[in-house]
């Protein structure tokens, strides 16, 4: 637990985190021994059904929860024993506003830069830059009240950056922006990464994780499931077989011989997880049946997020349920 | 700190004079309460609040009274204000933490309201001619009483914080904040006394009435208890206040659940 140097890349390590709430009969484990780590820059898209933690974990990581087991480190500092680590994560909270909705936007940057320890006039400076970066130069004067939602989402966004932080979280950033407002977001995400800030993000837009994440983190039911590079995870549920689909009716004997090399048929069409060489082998078993179509079979985020979730539920832990810790 | 403090004072100020209507009706309402003070002082058989009978004492003892129920209640109000409007979690995530955060807050507020009603009081006496007078010794137990006003203002910090809904706990404690400021307990002799003296703001506002009703110079012996009074209904309030915080952190219900 004390480690003697931090690596200094590593912005977020949080190290198998318990929660449960309530007590006795309605005692009910949300969090069970959940463990991400990201590096600056790096983008972790955690996903998981409603319910399975997520928030949860993220407050947890914010110092908002106190975890029942493990610990956070936040840039080597621990959110719930040393205070000074939280000027190094910003956040936007799911369901909530994030914002005062009297003032207006260079109002709230100077403000939660007074909140996070930021001098004056350097998050005036700051906000100055965030407001361009984020296209608010326009709304300088207008109340937060009078946004429409994206912009409200996008101003969340750098009121939690202006104090600089290592970390950002993100909570369901698009959850009920339009399509445009959605997409304003995605690239944002992406430069602030490139800026080198680590970036914790739930969605349930899975082609929005998929197109953001370096990292995905699938959790269920309180566990994580898996946790790995978003294309490596992606390529291991693609299983590369192809798909052949024909016209008119196979005789037996094709049939036959198509089964030897290993495809399956099922009416009009065949499974074929073999080698791209062996594939002509195959189709020229075919001969002379019209082919409609020859694909290979990959995966999206989607189809892995479905697989996972779907898989019958883990075995219950055998290790005693987790106590409060002091 | 003084950063923090600064940026309380900004957005509460802000805040404050974004919506007009709300301004002017809380300047009516203040000034037209004031000014019958002035006017209907001299049939007055004596206030509420039994600061004496003067016109000073009666308008120190009025605004007083306003500003400690004011404090008392701010913290709660502000934390359940916040909660609604979603930034509460925001606050939590501050690195000066949330005593800290809500002092700077309830100090801004205070400061504020000071302003309107010294700036409504000047008006008036324009107006009327009436002059009040406001001794200078009179600050220190000021002081011990806004401590201990802070104290109880963070214990009801506190329970919002755990029960969530607390507008009737907050209204049945401006009753016992009555009874107990109005209370002569400066005449009470014995263990009443040292009862007495154990209650929240009861030196102070006994300090308060002799210096003001009565003419007498300040006892520094009772200004001892005043100020350890002040003191250690302060602590009180920021121990409770982090309990609570760290109940709320342990059963998740910071945001209002
Ligand atoms: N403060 C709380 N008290 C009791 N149960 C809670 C509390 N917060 C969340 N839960 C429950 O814990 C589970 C996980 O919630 P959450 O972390 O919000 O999931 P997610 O964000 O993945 O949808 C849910 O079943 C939710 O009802
Ligand atoms: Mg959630």
């Amino acid at each position: 637990m004390n480690r003697p140097v931090p690596d200094p890349d590593i912005a977020l390590e949080a190290h198998q985190l318990c929660k449960a709430y309530g007590r006795g009969r309605r005692r009910f484990v949300a969090v069970r021994e959940v463990s991400l780590t990201i590096r600056a820059g790096q983008v972790l898209a955690f996903l998981g059904p409603n319910g399975a933690g997520k928030t949860t974990t993220i407050k947890m990581i914010g110092g908002l929860i106190r975890p029942d087991r493990g610990w956070v480190k936040l840039a080597g500092l621990d959110p719930h024993r040393q205070p000074m680590a939280l000027r190094q994560v910003g956040a936007v909270l799911e369901g909530n506003r994030n914002l005062y909705w009297r003032l207006t936007p260079p109002e709230n940057l100077e403000y939660f830069g007074a909140l996070r320890q930021v001098p004056r006039r350097l998050a005036r400076q700051r906000g100055q830059v965030l407001l361009e970066q984020f296209g608010l130069l326009e709304k300088q004067r207008t109340p937060v009240q009078k946004l429409s939602r994206g912009m409200q989402q996008k101003l969340a966004i750098a009121v939690a950056l202006v104090h600089q932080p290592k970390l950002l979280l993100l909570d369901e950033p698009t959850l009920g922006l339009d399509v445009e407002a959605s997409e304003t977001v995605k690239a944002l995400v992406r430069d602030i990464a490139a800026s080198g800030c680590a970036i914790l993000l739930t969605t349930h837009q899975l082609a929005v994780a998929e197109a953001l994440s370096d990292r995905v983190a699938i959790i269920r039911q309180g566990q994580i499931v898996a946790e790995q590079p978003t294309q490596a995870l992606i390529q291991q549920f693609s299983d590369s077989a192809y798909q052949i689909r024909f016209a008119g009716l196979l005789s037996d004997g094709q049939r036959d011989a198509i089964a030897a090399l290993g495809a399956t048929v099922t009416e009009n069409r065949i499974r074929y997880a073999g080698s791209p060489t062996s594939l002509y082998t195959l189709l020229s078993l075919l001969k002379p049946l019209p082919l409609l179509e020859v694909s290979q079979h990959r995966a999206d985020l989607t189809d892995v997020f479905l697989q996972l979730v779907r898989q019958p539920s883990p075995p219950e832990p055998s290790t005693p349920t987790p106590k409060p810790d002091d | 700190m003084i950063n923090l403090l600064m940026g309380e004072f900004k957005r509460t100020w802000i805040q404050f004079l974004r919506y007009p209507a709300e301004v002017i009706g809380g300047v009516i309402i203040i000034t037209s309460v004031f000014y019958g003070l002035f006017i209907s002082a001299q049939y007055m058989a004596g206030p509420a609040i039994a600061f004496g009978d003067r016109l000073d004492a009666i308008v120190v003892g009025y605004v007083l009274w306003t500003l400690v129920i004011f404090i008392v209640n701010d913290v709660a109000t502000n934390l359940q204000l916040e909660a609604q409007t979603g930034t509460l979690e925001q606050v939590f995530l501050s690195p000066f933490g949330a005593s800290r955060v809500f002092l700077a807050r309830a100090i801004a507020s205070l400061g504020l309201r000071l302003t309107l009603i010294l700036t409504i009081l000047l008006i008036i006496m324009g107006i009327t001619g009436s002059r009040i007078q406001f001794p200078l010794a009179l600050v220190l137990p000021l002081v011990t009483l806004l401590l201990a006003a802070y104290g109880l203002a963070f214990v009801m910090g506190a329970c919002a914080l755990i029960f969530k809904r607390v507008q009737q706990v907050l209204g049945i404690f401006q009753f016992a904040l009555l009874f107990l400021l109005a209370a002569p307990t400066e005449d009470w002799r014995g263990p009443a006394r040292a009862f007495a003296n154990g209650l929240p703001m009861i030196p102070s506002t006994g300090l308060l009435r002799d210096l003001m009703a009565r003419g007498a110079g300040l006892d520094w012996g009772q200004m001892g208890v005043a100020i350890a009074n002040g003191l250690l209904y302060f602590a009180l309030g920021m121990v409770v206040f982090g309990w609570a915080e760290r109940q709320a952190k342990r059963r998740g219900t910071l945001g209002g659940y």
